[in-house]
């Protein structure tokens, strides 16, 4: 409380007054302290909000990254399909009968139609009256292939000499099927090839799988 | 007092501080929305949503093992925007030094990469340079694509072109059929559309700037349909071999066209259709119009001796006759009013037993037994049990029914003409149908080139039907066999015929061609059989049209001996155990 009047304050020694102003405080009362909002909900409740802003953030993040993988997979999933559908027409291509037969020819294998001939792989009978395939049985013979197949452009024929070195195709390696199985003439008395199998002349190479 | 101005002073900071921050928004908002709206407004029009067409592919056709005669492919169009077509700098792969490209060299560049000469590519791009849209190079492969694209070039860009191709070639290219630009334009490819045939499906998505698909805004507004695999119950490899087997001889005769139709005899499917000419569905340019479509379906011919083998089972059937009634065959009949039939060579009087008749051909012979089933209605109404005069159940593009006249059309000539194989039209499907019933005890079986339709879930529509119907009975049908068996083992062509450990039936014919004035000297020189005769598996005919150095059947034997053969060993038929029946053919 201040007042107009003009007091005059004794002088005192200041080392004798020893006696300090009391210190005085409002004490506040427990329901006055209740009262008071508290800082930790503010705080609280700013915090939250932050991270749910920064959560969304995050996600965002990820999620467009994810788009960009997803684009790189896609592009790669459909490149590798392409190459896939390629190959696969590469090799219908090749497994075409007119380049089978073309093939066979070069190899200087012969088709010997006089009279068919059958394996029994079961006991290694011979069904049917065997005889030598002819020289000049030709696959596809002297006209050429009459079946064009406007796909087959220039697909090197295989080299017979290319594989003289190599074992001969076991017979019974192959499944007795298809159109082109040469007859076998009298199978395991024809003079040994180089690198057949056999040790037993009666005896049939077995199947091989793969 | 100190308190209330602290309060007035943090309120009027807090507001101003909002307002300092609001006005910010405010002016980004005039920014954006008032002063650089024309300009967003252009470049949002690069980001909108992106309409795609999804493709469905279409449907494989495959043989009965699964080998694929149509496929579905990928193929690309490289296109390019001559608005923008320019020299470029290209990046050396170090990474640091740069070449100019000019745009004559990047048209080199193409030219290599995709086989379109210079002058074309060259062309395309000058013909309206402010267009945004030119063809480089139509259906290139995929490797192609790859070479353009590594060349970097900035004004080229590609387009998917789903396209077909035929990797089998002529190999059963007459019933395939082919695509042109606007479509299927033949054979199965136009009849089987509807399991073939794909639709296409759209859908929108959004993009950014870098056109990346933005997640979650694609939008399917049509699904994109597939088609369904047509599988065929024609055998690939046995195709190529019969198309060969047909080309050499037909060419080697000098014949107009020829054909060999191969038939599963338990169930009617069609093993091997064969053309000459035929068409390779790659390049349908390379042949003329007449080479398309199937002629063994299409066009009927008088069929000749062949017919007698169906005659002779119906007389069986109708009690009428025995493999072993005997007849005084003569060289030529006098019908009266000046009509006759006669034998192709002439003769003396023989007495045939039926068997002779058919073993040697004799058509007055087949008259005489005709003879003893009088009725002309029932003998009509055999050879339409039989199949003939109306489509096989295939009903394949251009189909005919052949033709056998009513019975009040028949004069005194046709009423024997008819029994053998003038005076009415089959076709060779038709023909190889009959035979198929005579090897199934009887039993005529739908001609079916359709197994199946194969959807993606696994669903399988258009599955043939396994009904049969009687044409005659077994014992008839039986016999008949074993009479055609001795036209092998005792005929003219026993030495062409024969197929060691194998018994097999036949029967040839050599029919005269109507040119309009009567018959003229052309011939249409065909045999059917069926193999092995103990209980027949395949029926065969192989017909030549219109031969010119030989114009017998005989001339048929070393092709029906071939084709034979390959049966055998294409299906793998056990030799027989037992020797032909032998039945006297004279008495």
């Amino acid at each position: 409380m201040s007042s107009n009047l003009a007091f005059a304050t004794p002088l005192r020694s200041p080392r004798e007054d020893t006696r300090s102003t009391p210190h005085i405080e409002i004490v506040s009362s427990r329901e006055q302290r209740k009262a008071r909002p508290r800082v930790v909900y503010a705080v609280v409740t700013v915090a939250g909000l932050f991270a749910l802003f920064l959560a969304q953030l995050l996600l965002s993040i990820v999620v467009s990254d994810g788009a960009y993988r997803i684009a790189g997979l896609q592009t790669e999933q459909r490149d590798l399909g392409r190459q896939q559908q390629a190959l696969s027409e590469q090799l219908d291509l090749l497994s075409s009968p007119q380049n089978l037969a073309a093939q066979a020819e070069s190899l200087g294998m012969v088709l010997s139609n006089t009279s068919p001939v059958f394996l029994r792989l079961a006991d290694g009978a011979i069904v049917g009256s065997a005889s030598a395939a002819g020289e000049g049985q030709a696959v596809i013979g002297a006209t050429g292939s009459l079946v064009p197949n406007a796909l087959l452009g220039d697909i090197p024929l295989v080299e017979q000499a290319a594989i003289a070195g190599g074992t001969a195709p076991g017979t019974a390696d192959t499944a007795v099927g298809g159109s082109f199985v040469d007859p076998v003439a009298g199978a395991p008395d024809a003079g040994a090839t180089p690198g057949s199998v056999t040790s037993n002349p009666m005896a049939l190479p077995s199947p091989v799988t793969r | 007092m100190n308190d209330a101005r602290k309060t007035r002073r943090r309120l009027a900071v807090a507001a101003l501080t909002i307002l300092a921050v609001v006005s910010l928004f405010v002016v980004r908002l005039v920014d954006i929305q008032v002063v650089r709206a024309a300009d967003l407004n252009t470049e949002s029009l690069s980001k909108r949503s992106v309409a795609q067409t999804t493709y469905g592919a279409r449907g494989n056709i495959v043989d009965t093992n699964g080998k694929v005669l149509a496929d579905s492919v990928d193929r690309f169009d490289i296109t390019a925007s001559p608005l923008l077509v320019n020299a470029f700098d290209r990046t050396a792969e170090d990474g640091k030094s740069k070449t100019t490209v000019s745009v004559t060299d990047a048209i080199a560049e193409l030219s290599t990469a995709t086989g379109a000469p210079v002058a074309d590519i060259t062309a395309s791009l000058t013909k309206d340079p402010e267009s945004n849209f030119a063809y480089v190079a139509k259906s290139v492969t995929l490797e192609q694509l790859t070479a353009v694209r590594k060349l970097g070039i900035p004004w080229t860009y590609d387009v998917l072109h789903p396209s077909r191709t035929y990797p089998n070639g002529t190999v059963a290219g007459n019933l395939v059929g082919f695509i042109g630009t606007d479509g299927p334009q033949n054979g199965l490819e136009v009849t089987e559309d509807k399991c073939v045939g794909s639709t296409n499906g759209s859908a929108t998505y959004e993009r950014g700037a870098d056109g990346i698909r933005i997640p979650g805004s694609t939008v399917t507004t049509k699904e994109a349909k597939d088609g369904g695999t047509l599988k065929l119950t024609i055998d690939n490899d046995f195709q190529w071999y019969a198309q060969q087997v047909l080309a050499e001889r037909t060419v080697e005769l000098g014949a107009e066209w020829g054909t060999i139709v191969v038939v599963r005899v338990s169930d009617g499917h069609l093993m091997a259709v064969a053309d000459y000419p035929s068409v390779d569905p790659n390049n349908v340019d390379g042949v003329p119009v007449t080479a398309l479509g199937s002629r063994a379906f299409s066009s009927p011919f008088e069929p000749g001796s062949t017919m007698k083998s169906i005659t002779v089972a119906s007389l069986l059937d109708a009690g009428a006759i025995t493999p072993t009634t005997q007849v005084t065959a003569p060289g030529r009949r006098d019908l009266g009013d000046g009509q006759s039939i006669k034998d192709a060579w002439s003769h003396a009087d023989i007495p045939y037993t039926a068997t002779g008749v058919l073993v040697n051909s004799s058509n007055t012979g087949i008259s005489l037994l005709a003879d003893k089933l009088a009725d002309k209605e029932t003998r009509r109404d055999y050879m339409l049990k039989f199949g003939l005069n109306s489509k096989t159940a295939v009903d394949f593009q251009g189909e005919s029914s052949g033709s056998v006249p009513q019975t009040q059309n028949w004069d005194p000539v046709t009423n024997y003409a008819v029994q053998f194989g003038q005076g009415m039209t089959t076709t060779s499907v038709q023909m190889a149908s009959a035979y198929q019933t005579l090897g199934n005890g009887g039993v005529h079986m739908p001609v079916t080139l359709v197994e199946g339709c194969q959807w993606a879930d696994g669903t399988v529509t258009e599955v043939p039907t396994n009904q049969g119907t009687r044409a005659v009975s077994e014992a008839a049908a039986d016999q008949t066999v074993a009479m055609m068996e001795n036209v092998v083992t005792q005929g003219g062509l026993t030495a062409e015929l024969t197929i060691p450990g194998y018994r097999v039936a036949a029967k040839t014919g050599t029919a005269e061609v109507a040119d309009g004035n009567g018959y003229g000297s052309d011939r249409i020189i065909s045999i059917a059989g069926l193999v092995p005769a103990e209980a027949p598996e395949y029926a065969i005919v192989v017909s030549f049209a219109k031969p010119v150095t030989m114009k017998t059947s005989s001339a048929v034997s070393t092709t029906f001996k071939k084709i034979t053969t390959q049966v055998i060993k294409s299906f793998r038929i056990a030799p027989s155990d037992e020797p032909s029946p032998k039945i006297p053919v004279t008495w």
